[in-house]
């Protein structure tokens, strides 16, 4: 599961990049392909939030907000 | 006007492949702090947008265009981010020597309205240094939102330059940019020092030689001592007047308990805050308002966030240790795994396979006891009995909890106050400010963190913090567990173990602030606004990082148990535990089965630590661990905190510091270790 490109908020230093080319994996030793993100700003690692099942959830969690808010 | 050269752009080291070069007369050059838009702005006046990423330890980029401002050609040069004028990376030196070897240019500051305080440092800096400039406040909708009222009229009377208020990603602004360029000029704001450091300066400006800055600024970093600028110097000054120069820096020094370079950076740091508080006023519109921003300025407070920072390090002990250490691990290991999974799991296997290699792989020796209260490893190295009762049952469950915790720190903004206060801490343990980040980040990732101890100067301060990394930060899976473990411990064990840990990072932190030459850097990080954490985001980010976990984890788990298997089949776990007896009886105190657990710890140190709490969590929970098992758990718990670092992290430091050190590393971390841990067991005999 590679990162896929979107716009990112680092939590540490709130800096706003994209994602695209950002992954840590072209330099971790052992997780290639992994969905760590570092941001280009502070070097904080995390995990993106986009991919796999927490970006599933995000999606549902979002339809939900905008069927409350009805936008 | 001469327009920057290729000299420039070979001092930067960085290439220009495929940028056209447009012959222009005029010359402008954006100079400010990362990520402040910039790239974005650079885009937007020349019509390329460029991405521009100031990763730490990559390729240095200088990027220049050409534009068409108020009818006339431009070349226009995009530096590299800076905080700083005295360079503290590889990224700052280039900015400062573009600046410093170019003459006939001018300049436009951008600067992120909503952190002018961190842009006005850098401003006070161009003014020093003379250099004719425009000031763009960009991202000024934000710093609106937040709340900040900015007086550009008096700021700019301040400065003696223009300003103009931008949002370059919507392109406002960029017209009275663009028409207030060909006013640049030098500032007029010009910090002022004690009277040592302006007798100082003024001894040495008229002894120095013309340059694309002004004789003061280069003065002041003369006089802090810039190893980059006296390779300089060193070129265009007689030997003579280098030594009056040297002799007159160690004479200021000897004034001051902390560096030149510190005391300068506090001092302008002073004049800078007096004309930020002059032009900044705060809103009703803050986002901040009200308790939270109380609690958030308190939170940074060198009294109050202390207690704050012990409370919610306090909660996050608690909710891991008692919610997923206790209940967790109390239903998913003993009732779903030891219950169910285990036992079924090893019927299904051994009525499928023949008995052999690959079953025991599987499920273990056949006869052997699927749950064994008083041994640790032995006979239980099958990848379901081992391997995902390990992963799944035990660390799962606490790294989960402490997961949420994290999201909680996260979402809340709490975490970049945290790192805050761990620099201030860190400060007082006389570690260099810079070496702060990857040490916060270590928390998160050891691994990761290695990398990020490229953004240190030297390769001497890398060392030192790659060591400190691989010694004593534990990373976020293994802090889990250890607050697992220590919560089943009485405090005073708890104690011991936190202090035992403190007290190393503590100490060789010191060795190596005394062995490293001692320049700090400000560590500068934005403060977003306190909030309450959204459920939804909590736990986005906890899935997100279970994932991540069981991907990265789970692997290793499942070879550990292979080669404990393996080393079983050959016979050599028993040579392994033999020849380290001496050492794990004699020295530390443990059963000789734990050798197999610091096998382990260098797959994951987490791993090792999970071994060792299966082994007690059972003796924790009925309240009967004897004060020989008290201090069996302390002495482990150290020995495995400071033990070697996970084969991640090792293939991370031979990566960045090459075999040789990686190997030195890992040479000294494993006496140091368990000398450490045996040292801690005689004291807890005698004094525990």
């Amino acid at each position: 599961m590679a990162t896929t490109s979107g716009q990112e908020h680092c939590p540490l230093c709130g800096h706003a990049f994209d994602a695209a080319a950002q992954g840590c994996r072209p330099s971790c030793p052992l997780a290639k392909g992994c969905s760590v993100v570092c941001c280009p700003g502070c070097g904080y690692t995390f995990p993106q939030e986009r991919a796999g099942l927490a970006g599933r959830l995000r999606r549902m969690l979002d339809r939900v907000e905008r069927r409350r808010t009805g936008t | 006007m001469r327009s920057p050269s290729n000299e420039a752009l070979e001092l930067a080291g960085g290439a220009l492949d495929g940028k056209e070069i447009v012959s222009a007369d005029r010359a402008v050059i954006l100079v400010g702090n990362p990520n402040v838009g910039k790239s974005v702005l650079f885009g937007a006046l020349t019509g390329k947008y460029v991405t521009v990423s100031n990763y730490p330890g990559t390729t240095v980029e200088v990027t220049h265009g050409s534009a068409t401002i108020e009818g006339r050609p431009w070349r226009v040069m995009d530096t590299p981010g800076t905080n700083n004028l005295l360079p503290m990376s590889e990224d700052e030196q280039v900015t400062r020597d573009i600046l410093l070897s170019e003459s006939g240019y001018l300049c436009i500051q951008v600067c992120d309205a909503k952190n002018l305080r961190r842009g006005l440092l850098l401003t006070a800096q161009l003014a020093e240094a003379e250099v004719p400039f425009t000031l763009a406040l960009n991202m000024a909708d934000e710093a609106t939102s937040r709340g900040f009222a900015i007086d550009l009229e008096k700021l700019a009377e301040a400065l003696g330059v223009d300003v103009v208020s931008t949002v370059a990603v919507e392109r406002k602004g960029l017209a009275a940019l663009q028409a207030k360029l060909g006013g640049a000029r030098p500032s007029r704001f010009t910090p002022r020092y004690d009277a040592a450091i302006e007798q100082a300066v003024a001894t040495v400006v008229p002894m120095l030689p013309r340059a694309g800055i002004g004789p003061r600024a280069l003065a002041l970093m003369a006089l802090v001592g810039d190893d980059s600028l006296r390779t300089w110097l060193a070129g265009r000054l007689p030997a003579g007047e280098l030594e009056r120069l040297d002799r007159i820096r160690r004479e200021l020094a000897v004034r001051y308990p902390e560096s030149l370079r510190y005391v300068v950076a506090r001092q302008r740091l002073a004049s800078v805050d007096r004309l930020h508080d002059a032009v900044v006023t705060r809103t009703g519109a803050s986002a901040t308002s009200g308790w939270t921003r109380r609690i958030g300025h308190a939170s940074t407070h060198p009294v109050w966030g202390i207690p704050i920072l012990v409370a919610v390090l306090g909660l996050a002990y608690l909710f891991v240790g008692v919610l997923g250490a206790g209940t967790a691990v109390d239903f998913l290991g003993h009732t779903v795994f030891d219950g169910y999974v285990v036992p079924w799991t090893d019927r299904l296997v051994r009525a499928l396979t023949p008995s052999g290699p690959v079953q025991e792989f599987l499920v273990g020796p056949a006869g052997a006891a699927t749950i064994d209260r008083n041994g640790l490893l032995v006979g239980r190295y099958g990848v379901v009995s081992m391997g995902l009762s390990y992963g799944l049952a035990i660390v799962l469950p606490i790294v989960a909890t402490f997961f949420v915790s994290f999201s909680v720190l996260e979402d809340s903004g709490y975490l970049p106050r945290l790192a805050v206060m761990v620099n201030k801490l860190f400060r007082r343990m006389g570690l260099n400010g810079k070496a702060v980040l990857p040490m916060v980040l270590g928390l998160g990732c050891d691994t990761m963190a290695t990398m990020t101890a490229r953004i240190m100067e030297t390769r001497k301060e890398r060392v030192i913090v790659t060591l400190l990394l691989a010694l004593g930060v534990p990373c976020s899976a293994q802090i889990a567990v250890i607050l697992a473990m220590t919560a089943g411990l009485p405090l005073a064990a708890s104690l011991w173990f936190s202090f035992t840990i403190l007290l190393v990072l503590f100490l060789v932190g010191w060795l190596a602030a005394k062995v490293l030459p001692g320049r700090g850097s400000d560590f500068m990080l934005e403060l977003p606004p306190l909030r309450i954490p959204q459920a939804g985001n909590i736990a986005v980010k906890t899935v997100a990082r279970i994932e991540w976990y069981l991907r990265e984890a789970m692997p290793l788990f499942v070879l550990g148990t292979l080669l404990l298997w393996g080393l079983d089949r050959l016979g050599w776990l028993r040579v392994l535990e033999r020849a380290a007896k001496p050492v794990v009886t004699g020295l530390l105190g443990l059963p000789a089965e734990a050798a197999a657990a610091f096998i382990l710890g260098f797959l994951r140190r987490d791993y090792a630590a999970a071994g060792l709490f299966q082994r007690y969590q059972p003796f924790m929970e009925a309240g009967t661990m004897t004060r020989t098992m008290e201090i069996e758990v302390t002495v482990a718990l150290v020995t495995v905190t400071l033990f070697i670092p996970c084969i991640a992290n090792f293939f991370m430091i031979v990566k960045e510091r090459g075999w040789k050190t990686g190997a030195g590393m890992a040479a000294f971390i494993l006496p140091f270790s368990i000398g450490v841990g045996a040292a801690l067991n005689v004291l807890m005999h005698w004094f525990y």
